[in-house]
């Protein structure tokens, strides 16, 4: 064949690979559930009657408990490798796995059950990761069961509200009180640690200087924005300081609290520098109360050298009680996840996540429209959410705007070696004069 | 000008000028091959579903850097791994001309594409121009290591500028694809059809790619291209013959700055949402892995590269679900879980294709090309 | 005066950590003239043995640091004869992007085993520490300093008077005729990576005693890298020097910066060694101690 002939039967191929990739694409989207109007005459057939559209099946899930039911498939896009929240996303990942099947395993909810486990993605914690494979499950899953990570979700906002995908965050950000499609659980970062200063002034008064050491992130920088606020409110002494991640990267901070020597020493950044600076500190003398959040604490910390000083000192607030609380979420929660191996508080936050969901559903189902849209509707007329005593049932106020609706109650807990988790509850939920009065007009620290 | 006859049909080994032989598509193969695969990534978008079609948008701008970086890794032999540095500049450049200022908190002027595109390019081109000398004085490991150091000082300047880049954590959104009111990152119509966000992205994505390969090719086969080549093969050698090594080095990184800008600004502004640490070693390692798994000193190997590095997260994803043993359960259960699986296939790709094809996916396609040259005699 | 003497004490006991592991680097780089981005994950994996040794089966730990050097040791040996082995001879910068697979393999398969929790390595030292003069000096630090200074040493005594420390110079300076001289130069390769495999372990169990080894410790081990450009790729006392300077550099530039210079923003300290090894390689571009290239038209 000369080359000029051979090159003739280009274009056909062309035209050949262009039908092929056409019907490949159209195939692929008739897999994806079918639109409201094709739906919608199964809809009205079925026994269960409730309106559906994306992310809900009338086939049973993969590995269903109950056979007979429908499948609502929940998302959940999380750290699982390589991000540093790692440690605590496979606990919280985990936990909501085993809070849906408890669900199926009590009949699932209107004549579905709940699969949390086929959508799992891993973002890496990066937002451009969380994005790509956000589109991946775009239009297989009704609402999202955890999207962690702050600047990751961001990376999805507008596509959750435009197609109404409601979410559970995997995070405290203040900011998320001002999202309709963010179903936040507990007293975000700023009002935890408004909380927190107002419990140390009832400890040692208001007569003292107080030190914020906090990441640079919009973790820390919530929280400290908090302090901030309530430190001025009670006219205490009051300084800040950032503090990058790494345990070899914390002579900074060391120095400031030796040579500042505050009474009382806030600290929000991870573990390991909580432990590096607090136990060196103490090492070269320094002495006052610690306070942490959720995530500066890890039940292994007990086991290092600095476990006499952090027994003296560290305290953290926290947004409810830890794994080991007497409530009848805590024990659904350690029946539910049986022989956990090691126990942290991720389980914990991935457990109580998850009961907004659930009513989001439930009330849906009730008005019966399980449609992305219909579930946006059920989760802003939600006024409160059966946390089964986990947080009080206010917590879930979701129809009220953010200054009446955000839960401003927090607990506060110490340590305590004979606890799975190291810490438990030495004051159970209040709110702080600060976070009562505090008008929340704007997130503390705000993203994006 | 006129077309050297010869190269348009024949006897296409034959060059009777100097100008015919680096034309750039101086065989039929290349014409009819560049045109059938250009068909081909305009029919990509039809072919796959949006998630796919966004990944390749993503990997058609992440080619445009790697060709930047294969201008002065590849052609010009000075091994940068600073690139996520210029990439950086870029992306905020753009975000700070181009975002859209009621969408951010951060610095925004909402300037159209038009703008922004070369004004992230030549932000970041400005910031190559400073940092070229620094490759007359160092050489080898020495450069790579010390634009590593760039990396690490850029990361602290992206955090720090909190009301630029929204600040760790928070991040900020990219630009908005705005060409004269026409939104690219939006659905709707496009010369007729009715296309989603993702099939526009992708196609605006395949323009820019276009226009900044085929300026790449020619800035390669031109007298600055050779000057490059000289530099690399033997710097002294091409300082005796008259090439300026400060001049080039720096025109070097210059241009591959203004490519990683470019490649930055519109990548972001496609992913949505940057966060300061993105621009972290690991950046640089993916781009180095890109010019050299499709191939060093070619245009169309760092093309190939970045669709394959971009792709790849995708691809294993695919296989590790069909790997047994595996739990697919976040944590616990068998040994690894399916995401660990994902992230070591990713690795022992990248090791396997190096060892297996140290040349590059461009070195497979020269070995084939050759094949099929020689065909049927073994060469 | 106190606080400045605390903070060179401090920078000086991380700084034996960075020291170690710019040693593992210049160790490859001398043999092979690869840059081994495989070293962090070799330091968690070292630190992990190490756990595994004095906190889980209850080892003396100079015994456990001993078997974890050794094992890490193997696992270097290893990496070399599967991933590097068949790369003899390829452009160095595919080699180094390999080192880079090879350590997202062995860090996901580190991360699985540390799991969520972080792994401290039990050490004879804890927080103890002497103070002489209003200065505290951790027995720690004393103890990385010690450790540091005796595998110097041994290091200088192996490569000036072994035989085989003799045949991995020889085989530094020129491949083929070290082969000429029936060196094995694939056995240099091994021990090469075997070495590093056992300074990377003890580092990595000096990160993980105390408040112990997590997913993200591994990030320590990139300060080597301004460290061993310092000294120069191919100097054992400049690695020593550049990790002990950069470890000194931070440690003060995180003490007074805040005070002297917050315009630089918080947190410089982090980046501050890449700024010193910048103005060090534009006086001298091959580091301290690093030998100059000649160069041939």
């Amino acid at each position: 064949m000369s080359p000029k002939k051979r090159w003739t039967y280009l274009p056909l191929l062309l035209v050949v690979l262009a039908l092929v990739a056409a019907g490949c694409r159209a195939a692929e989207q008739e897999m994806q559930p079918p639109e409201d109007q094709e739906q919608e005459p199964a809809g009205d057939d079925d026994a269960q009657g409730a309106q559906t559209d994306v992310g809900v099946t009338e086939e049973p899930c993969p590995n269903a408990v109950n056979e007979d039911n429908g499948c609502i498939y929940l998302g959940i896009i999380s750290d699982l490798t390589v991000g540093p929240f790692a440690p605590l996303a496979g606990p919280i990942t985990e936990a909501q796995a085993a809070f849906w099947r408890r669900v199926n395993e009590e009949g699932g909810i209107a004549g579905y059950d709940i699969d949390a486990t086929t959508y799992v993605r891993d973002n890496e914690f990066n937002a451009e990761v969380h994005n790509r494979v956000f589109q991946e499950i775009r239009g297989e899953v009704l609402a999202l069961a955890q999207t962690l990570g702050s600047s990751p979700t961001l990376a999805i906002l507008d596509d959750m509200r435009d197609d109404s995908i409601v979410g559970a965050p995997a995070s405290w950000n203040s900011a998320w009180e001002f999202e309709d499609v963010i179903l936040e659980s507990g007293a975000n970062y700023c009002f935890e640690s408004m909380n927190g200063v107002d419990w140390a002034t009832e400890q040692v008064g208001t007569d003292i200087s107080l030190l914020h050491i906090h990441f640079p992130d919009d973790y820390g920088n919530d929280a400290a924005a908090g302090s901030e606020i309530a430190a001025q409110a009670h006219g205490i002494e009051y300084s800040a300081q950032e503090t990058p991640p790494g345990r070899d990267q914390q002579a900074g901070a060391i120095e400031a609290v030796v040579s500042q020597s505050p009474d009382v020493l806030f600290i929000t950044t991870g573990p390991q520098e909580m432990v590096e600076i607090v136990g060196r500190a103490a090492a070269r003398g320094w002495q006052g109360l610690v306070l942490g959040s959720g995530p500066t604490w890890n039940p292994a910390l007990l086991g290092t050298d600095a476990a006499p000083a952090l027994e003296a000192m560290y305290h953290q607030v926290g947004p409810w009680g830890t794994w080991g609380t007497d409530t009848a979420g805590h024990q659904a929660m350690r029946d539910a996840l049986g022989d956990v191996s090691e126990i942290n508080d991720g389980y914990t936050a991935g457990w109580v996540w998850s009961y907004p969901m659930r009513a989001a559903l439930e009330a849906a189902a009730e008005n019966g429209d399980l449609t992305r849209e219909g579930l946006l509707q059920a989760v802003s007329a939600l006024t409160e959410v059966d946390y089964e005593g986990m947080l009080p049932n206010e917590a879930g106020n979701y129809a009220d705007e953010p200054e009446q609706g955000a839960f401003r109650q927090s607990i506060i807990a110490g340590v305590d070696t004979e606890s799975e988790t190291g810490v438990s509850t030495i004051e159970d939920f209040f709110t702080g004069p600060t976070a009562e009065e505090h008008a929340l007009d704007g997130p503390c620290y705000e993203l994006g | 000008m006129n077309r050297p006859r010869s190269a348009g049909r024949g006897r296409p080994l034959l060059y009777t000028s100097y100008a015919q032989d680096i034309a750039m598509f101086n065989t039929p193969g290349k014409r009819w091959g560049v045109a059938a695969l250009f068909a081909l990534a305009l029919l990509a978008p039809f072919a796959f579903n949006d998630d796919v079609v966004l990944i390749l948008a993503l990997a058609l701008v992440a080619a445009i850097g790697a060709i930047g970086l294969n201008l002065v890794t590849g052609y010009a032999g000075q091994v940068s791994l600073g690139h996520a540095f210029f990439l950086g500049i870029g992306t905020y450049a753009g975000a700070v001309l181009g975002g859209d200022p009621e969408a951010t908190r951060a610095l925004a002027f909402g300037l159209p594409m038009v703008v922004w595109i070369p004004g992230a390019g030549l932000v970041a081109a400005l910031a190559g121009l400073i940092v070229g000398p620094l490759a007359t004085r160092l050489r080898g490991l020495y450069l790579a290591i010390v634009t590593l150091g760039l990396v690490f000082l850029g990361g602290h300047l992206f955090k720090e500028a909190r009301f630029i880049t929204g600040g760790i954590g928070a991040g900020r959104r990219g630009a908005a694809l705005d060409f004269f009111g026409y939104r690219f990152d939006q659905a709707g119509p496009l010369l007729g059809l009715d296309l989603t966000r993702a099939q526009k992205q992708y196609v605006l994505a395949l323009v820019l790619l276009s226009i900044f390969a085929v300026l790449g090719r020619n800035l390669a086969r031109s007298g600055v291209g050779r000057a490059f080549s000289a530099i690399r093969d033997r710097d002294i050698a091409a300082e005796v013959i008259g090439v300026g090594l400060t001049k080039y080095k720096v025109l070097a990184f210059t241009i591959s700055s203004f490519y990683a800008g470019v490649a930055g600004a519109v990548f972001y502004s496609i992913a949505g949402v940057v966060e300061p640490t993105a621009f972290n070693l690991l950046l640089s390692v993916q781009y180095i892995a890109m010019i050299l798994i499709g191939g060093v000193a070619t245009i169309s190997g760092s093309i190939m590269g970045a669709i394959f590095i971009m792709t790849l997260a995708r691809v294993t994803q695919e296989i590790a679900h069909y790997i047994p043993y595996i739990s697919t359960q976040a944590i616990g259960g068998g040994l690894i879980n399916v995401f660990q699986l994902e992230a070591i296939l990713y690795g022992l790709l990248i090791i396997g294709f190096l060892i297996f094809e140290p040349r590059g996916l461009f070195g497979i396609w020269f070995r084939t090309r050759n094949y099929w040259k020689g065909w049927p005699f073994s060469y | 005066m106190t606080r400045f003497v605390q903070s060179v004490v401090t920078g000086f006991g991380f700084g034996s950590i960075y020291a170690l592991l710019a040693l593992g680097f210049v160790i490859i780089y001398k043999s092979t003239l690869v840059i081994s981005f495989a070293q962090p994950s070799l330091m968690v994996i070292g630190g992990l043995l190490s756990y595994f040794f004095a906190t889980v089966l209850g080892l003396n730990f100079f015994l456990a640091l001993l078997l974890a050097m050794a094992a890490a040791a193997l696992v270097g040996v290893i990496v070399e004869r599967s991933a590097l082995r068949p790369m003899i001879g390829k452009p160095v910068f595919v080699v180094a992007i390999i080192t880079i697979g090879v350590d997202i393999v062995l860090r996901i398969v580190a991360n699985r085993f540390i799991g969520p929790r972080p792994r401290p390595v039990r050490d004879p030292w804890g927080l103890s520490s002497l103070e002489i003069g209003g200065v505290f000096i951790q027995q720690r630090s004393l103890a990385m300093v010690a450790v540091t200074g005796v595998v110097v040493v041994a290091l200088a005594v192996f490569f000036k008077y072994s035989r085989t420390g003799l045949a991995m110079r020889a085989t530094a300076l020129d491949q083929e005729t070290s082969l000429a001289q029936g060196i094995s130069v694939g056995t240099v390769f091994a021990l090469s990576w075997a070495l590093a495999g056992a300074l990377a372990a003890v580092a990595g169990t000096f990160v993980g005693a105390g408040s112990g080894l997590d997913q993200q410790s591994w990030i320590i081990a990139l300060k080597a890298l301004p460290a061993i450009i310092l000294g120069g790729l191919d100097s054992l006392p400049g690695a020593v020097i550049g990790g002990l300077t950069v470890g000194i550099v931070e440690s003060l530039v995180a003490t007074y910066q805040g005070q002297y210079a917050p315009w630089l923003g918080a947190n410089f300290s982090v980046v501050s060694p890449y700024v010193i090894m910048l103005i060090v390689l534009l006086i001298r571009p091959y580091g301290l101690f690093g030998t100059p290239e000649v160069k041939r038209v």
